[in-house]
């Protein structure tokens, strides 16, 4: 599966970062970086709490 | 409670608070039983988007859609929770059926505090509220928004940004008690630079009968609108537990770990917890989630789990600003700027607060929420 981030829509608060440092981080700048995104076994869940917190609903898992 | 003793467990309420405790319990090795009761039939949205982006966003409408549960969960959608029997450990339903637990989430949530009866006061808890405000929105009517917290200004806002006129009654300047002088003045600034009319009045009545409201301010003043709002804060949603002695003031308190008695917790909008400044609700995004999550684990692992390490995390964006802040609020006095300047510009801020905590206030300015947390732990 992958995760995908919907840019504009992201607004920088790592909420998801704090779900998932496996798998993703806010660079200096406050910019989602995806650390991996093609995902599968025990990351899919991880990837899915982590767009699941996400107030702007700008992560989805596919 | 040990783990052997937990087949069955009962969410009952599903919001953010109802989803991250089942996701957690799943996450913590739970693989019994588990059952999400909640009254809306949508699945878990995204509230705070309600106010924000679902206001103004054309037509995509998904701003507030969740990715699909993974719990796992049987789920009853549209059925409402009735009552509660702590000693016979059940949870009863309107559908007439009941659900028998070994552990029980309580995390129904709250709903708007109207100030009257009258169908034409509108609020905005729910998506239904959302979608249905939208709709009157795209016809540009005049609008009143009752209420100078942070959701009555972001109601605003988006009023604003939809092309109508606003006048927001507020009681004192618009946000100070939420966010302190300094930050209310920024945002009142660009609320009025926008276009919003600010009435201040002392407490405000909605009166009139259904098709002809009018809002009373307390100088005898009458505001008609089109529409009229009202943001002036929650109710827990409660009252199925009553009987339970599971209620003070209208909330359900519980420990550290979010337990209010072996086996039940409560989480998220409706459970007051403790926090450095006292047992307490705090409704917010964030505070749900942790709430969620240590809850579960206590279920889960009984008094192994960690108590939750709770730090206030808020934001709002409103009439083209938007702020994060980490920290209590409202912050009181000027800010220490660690980035930025006084002005209209992005900034990054701090606060000494009277009771030695720090609160980190990031206007306009991107930063990740890890950071703004360590600046709360270094002095300003
Ligand atoms: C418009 C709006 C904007 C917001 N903006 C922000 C923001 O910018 N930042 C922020 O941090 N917070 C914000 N919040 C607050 C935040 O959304 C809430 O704190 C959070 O959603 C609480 O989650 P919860 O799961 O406890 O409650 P809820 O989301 O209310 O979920 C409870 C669920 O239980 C259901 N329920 C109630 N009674 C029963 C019953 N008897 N049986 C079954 N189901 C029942 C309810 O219908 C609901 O679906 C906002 C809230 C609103 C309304
Ligand atoms: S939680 Fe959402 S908005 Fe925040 S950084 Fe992650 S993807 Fe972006």
């Amino acid at each position: 599966m992958k995760i995908v981030l919907d840019r504009p829509r992201c607004e920088g608060h790592g909420l998801c970062e704090e779900a998932a440092p496996q798998l993703m981080h806010l660079d200096d700048d406050g910019e989602l970086v995806l650390d991996l995104e093609e995902i599968d076994g025990g990351d899919v869940a991880l990837a899915k709490a982590a767009a699941r917190v996400c107030p702007v609903a700008a992560l989805r898992v596919q | 409670m040990s783990t052997v003793a937990l087949k069955r467990v009962v969410v009952v309420g599903n919001g953010i608070a109802g989803l991250t405790a089942a996701d957690t319990l799943r996450e913590e090795g739970f693989d019994g039983e588990l059952t999400i009761v909640g009254d809306e039939i949508h699945p878990a949205y995204s509230r705070p988007a309600l106010s924000k982006a679902l206001l103004l966003d054309g037509d995509t409408l998904s701003s507030h859609t969740l990715p699909p549960a993974s719990h796992g969960a049987r789920e009853l959608l549209g059925v409402r929770a009735t009552g509660l029997d702590p000693d016979r450990r059940l949870v009863t339903l309107d559908d007439g059926t009941s659900l028998p637990y070994d552990g029980v989430v309580l995390a129904t949530g709250s709903r708007a505090r109207r100030l009257s009866g009258l169908p034409d006061e509108v609020t905005l808890r729910g998506l239904d509220d959302a979608l249905a405000l939208r709709r009157r929105l795209a016809g540009r009517p005049s609008v009143l928004v009752v209420g100078g917290g942070p959701l009555g200004m972001e109601i605003a806002s988006g009023c604003l940004a939809a092309g109508c006129p606003v006048t927001l009654v507020s009681q004192g300047e618009p946000l100070t008690a939420q966010l302190g002088p300094h930050l209310a003045g920024v945002f009142t600034t660009a609320a009025r630079e926008r276009g919003l009319t600010v009435v201040r009045t002392g407490p405000a009545r909605v009166a009139g009968r259904a098709g002809d409201v009018h809002v009373a301010l307390d100088d005898g003043t009458v505001l008609r609108a089109e529409v009229l709002l009202t943001a002036v804060g929650d109710i827990p949603n409660t009252e199925w537990l009553a009987g339970t002695g599971l209620v003070v003031n209208g909330a359900v308190p519980v420990d550290t770990r979010g337990l209010a008695r072996p086996g039940v917790a409560a989480v998220g909008d409706l459970a007051a917890f403790p926090t450095p400044r006292g047992r307490r609700r705090v409704p917010l995004w964030s505070s749900a989630i942790d709430q969620g999550k240590s809850a579960a684990r206590a279920l889960v692992h009984g008094d192994d789990a960690p108590p939750m390490s709770f730090q206030p995390y808020f934001w709002t964006e409103q009439f083209g600003r938007t702020l994060k802040a980490v920290g209590p609020l409202p912050a009181a006095g000027e800010p220490v700027y660690v980035d930025g300047e006084p002005g209209s510009g992005p900034a990054l801020m701090a606060w000494q607060q009277e009771d030695g905590s720090t609160t980190a206030v990031a206007l306009d300015y991107r930063i990740p929420v890890p950071r703004l947390r360590r600046m709360t732990r270094t002095p300003a």
